[in-house]
């Protein structure tokens, strides 16, 4: 029964090739696409003061990587047209009378005009300019503190209050070591699950099912024959994912591979349980390819793959509990980056296991009764 | 001329059959969309808050506690657990119990009263980098205004050297889902769109009925059109539904016109199923060709799209592979019409990149579309 699915797989070359080449070749595309470091922020800035101090106030913005500078321009309202027509992310004005100003030991105004349009680069180049434009007042309050106890006669103790960070695990804040796994999972999720669903379904369609089931094979053995190969796959996939990751993204592997592998069966259970219980419900192939996709979407937007689950409202968090791929980018995530053991990953083990279980039993009750 | 038309109509009017035939069709086609922007509007977000935060507070004096209420005060952290020692960290760290932590050791309270340089430290789990980065600005941001609170108090007033005002243009208070929506009306119509139409003529073929259309005089181009076209109607409709839930649920503006944002979302729709069909045409099989679609639309749109991630900062060769993908110029005309409320001046490249692509696709899958059963 096995080798018969496994020798319908692979008549069809290309389904080898969508099964294993695929997903690797998608995992590389994209893990180099995930780059949610903002630098390179298209900039204009508007020199309205044109002294030499805010000319090295331009220059020491755009000296790194962060800002791009795409022209200058002479006025504010130049700069506001160009962030209105997309051509800027950001926009710095520098009004006439900063260089005064800052002589006087007033306070000099600087403005940003941020593009709205686009809020995940807006929030990242505003925080950045903003920090820069901290450190900056921060050194200049310094020098006048220490001219104001200077001109009163009295030596200054500076007091630096000093909160220093130390990242663990992923020092540079690479986002592809954020992304890598989480991509990984959705592959698998879509790979085992789609092609199981489709199986089944195909039979019905083509009307090979009933002649399968005048046989004597028992409905037990049909599933497992239905199933194992494609977990086979999705085995055989998750190693490649592993090692292309670790290869070209430079994604650490810390942990222990037989707990991922373990993780990985019971993230699989779930997955082609799901694919088994669609086709259970679907007559045709197209119902159980949209099945599919109705369990697919919600469990990949739910598991906090793009964005952390905390970042959800309230009511919704438990809701992602339910996805199969939180538990699982959880834990890949924690083996692979931070070697953690069977002990501190045994809730999100437990309910990858709890979830695998439920939905395959209650698909192989389901299709039993509906072969029966 | 006439001719031509009216055996696209009778096409069309073969597959509208088909569509309403199966209500489970009819339910995904129209659900999907709305099960998916609510998904996404509500969990996908990248309004940092929330972050689990440990405590060490190993000084326990109020100006330690001082500290701690400086991170805490926030919504961007919430105190996850408490702990005498900085060793227990890391077991916090990798159950997922907390992401970052906050390590103020003895004698911290007594280097500030001495004026000598006050050490706290924030450990961060990097693991998730947005998070990190986050948290490792708001760090600096608490250290810098703490050590000019204390300066002030020192020195006496000194007035801030510099001050920056920043003015949001088209979204004020840059909530992630007035930006997504846009976003999302990609996604879904890229999916469901391509999904629409990827399985239709690889049905055919497989279950031999592609034969008896050979045997009529019905033209290639004919056939093609005449299914795309009610696969179109649904499309917009999706459009509207899509749209709809955007503005009144998420707030999303349309200050551009809407005559404009349907003729770009059609053309674009069009480009979509056009995809599909020529999945259809070249796989002839529905689970390869469900594969395939899959596979061509969801990541693609959702990382190459420029809708979360930054396509300048991505390497040439993404660049360029982005350059020739329908998403990119989508969602750029969408932003620019919605949130913008620029006119054809302005998304007119766009339209062309999308109608090219559209054109492309139809010769392609035309050429493609052998009269035989090879």
């Amino acid at each position: 029964m096995i080798l018969k699915e496994y020798q319908q797989t692979f008549r069809d070359k290309r389904m080898v090739m969508l099964l294993t080449a695929a997903p690797v070749v998608q995992l590389i595309l994209l893990g180099y696409a995930v780059n949610m470091e903002v630098d390179r922020v298209p900039t204009v800035i508007a020199d309205e003061d044109r002294s030499p101090q805010s000319r090295s106030l331009a220059k020491e913005l755009t000296a790194g990587d962060a800002f791009t500078l795409v022209g200058q321009v002479p006025s504010g309202e130049e700069a506001v047209k160009m962030v209105s027509r997309g051509e800027v992310a950001i926009a710095l004005v520098i009004p006439r009378g900063y260089a005064e100003r800052l002589r006087a030991g007033k306070t000099a105004r600087l403005q940003a005009l941020v593009d709205g349009g686009d809020s995940n680069r807006a929030t990242v180049a505003q925080n950045a300019l903003a920090a820069f434009v901290m450190q900056r007042a921060s050194g200049l309050a310094l020098e006048r503190a220490k001219t104001l106890a200077a001109s009163q006669g009295r030596a200054l103790d500076i007091p630096l209050l000093v909160v220093e960070p130390r990242i663990l695990y992923n020092p540079t804040l690479s986002s592809k070591i954020y992304f890598v796994p989480g991509v990984a999972a959705t592959l698998l999720l879509i790979l085992t699950l789609i092609t199981t669903a489709m199986g089944l379904a195909r039979e019905k369609e083509m009307g090979t099912l009933e002649q399968v089931l005048v046989t004597p094979i028992r409905p037990e053995i049909l599933i497992l024959g239905k199933t194992l190969p494609y977990y086979l796959f999705g085995v055989v996939d998750l190693g490649l994912v592993i090692v292309a990751g670790a290869w070209i993204f430079e994604v650490p592997i810390r942990g222990s591979i037989p707990l991922l592998f373990l993780a990985g069966t019971l993230y699989m259970l779930t997955t082609l349980g799901v694919g088994l219980l669609v086709s259970a419900i679907a007559r045709t192939q197209q119902q159980a390819f949209f099945g599919a996709i109705f369990f697919v979407m919600p469990a990949i937007l739910l598991s906090g793959f793009i964005t952390p689950v905390e970042n959800m409202p309230d009511w919704l968090q438990p809701l992602s509990g339910l996805s199969p791929v939180r538990h699982f980018v959880e834990i890949m995530r924690a083996v692979l980056l931070k070697d953690a053991s069977m002990g501190e990953l045994a809730s999100p083990l437990v309910a990858l296991g709890g979830l695998g279980l439920t939905v395959y039993a209650s698909a192989a009750y389901l299709l039993r009764r509906r072969l029966a | 001329m006439s001719r031509l038309v009216a055996r696209i109509l009778a096409m069309a009017q073969k597959e509208v059959v088909h569509i309403l035939r199966d209500r489970q069709f009819l339910a995904f086609a129209l659900g999907m969309p709305v099960v998916l922007i609510l998904l996404f509007g509500y969990a996908v977000s990248f309004d940092i808050e929330n972050v689990p935060i440990a405590v060490v507070d190993q000084d326990r004096t109020p100006a330690s506690r001082q500290l701690v209420k400086a991170f805490t005060a926030s919504d961007v952290f919430v105190v996850a657990a408490e702990r005498e020692s900085p060793d227990s960290v890391e077991t916090l760290f990798r159950s997922g119990a907390a992401k970052a932590a906050l390590v103020i050791p003895r004698g911290y309270s007594r280097d500030l009263a001495k004026g000598a340089r006050t050490k706290a430290q924030i450990l961060i789990d990097g693991a998730d980098n947005t998070s990190a980065s986050v948290t490792l600005g708001y760090a600096t941001a608490v250290s810098l205004s703490a050590s000019r609170a204390e300066l002030t108090k020192r020195a006496g007033p000194v007035e801030l050297p510099l001050e920056l005002r920043t003015r949001t243009l088209f979204n004020p208070r840059l909530k992630s889902s007035v930006f997504l929506v846009p976003g999302l009306m990609v996604i879904i119509l890229v999916m469901i769109a391509v999904m629409l139409t990827a399985l239709t003529i690889a049905r055919e073929y497989e279950r031999g009925s592609m034969e008896q259309l050979f045997a009529t005089p019905v033209g290639r181009l004919e056939v093609i059109l005449g299914k795309l076209t009610p696969y179109f109607a649904i499309g917009l409709l999706q459009v509207l539904l899509v749209l709809t839930i955007g503005v009144t649920l998420f707030e999303v503006p349309v200050r551009g016109s809407l005559l404009l944002l349907f003729l770009v979302s059609g053309v674009f729709l069009l480009a979509m199923l056009m995809q599909g069909l020529l999945i259809s045409v070249l796989t002839r099989n529905q689970m390869v060709a469900s594969m395939a679609a899959m596979f061509s639309t969801f990541l693609p749109a959702l990382l190459l799209s420029g809708f979360v991630f930054p396509v300048e900062n991505m390497p040439a060769f993404l660049r360029y592979l982005a350059a020739v993908l329908p998403p990119q110029y989508y969602v750029r005309a969408l932003r620019a019409i919605l949130l913008r409320g620029n006119g054809l001046e302005v998304v007119w490249p766009d339209l062309a990149a999308l109608s090219g692509f559209f054109l492309a696709l139809l010769f392609l899958a035309v050429a493609r579309f052998k009269r035989t059963l090879g």
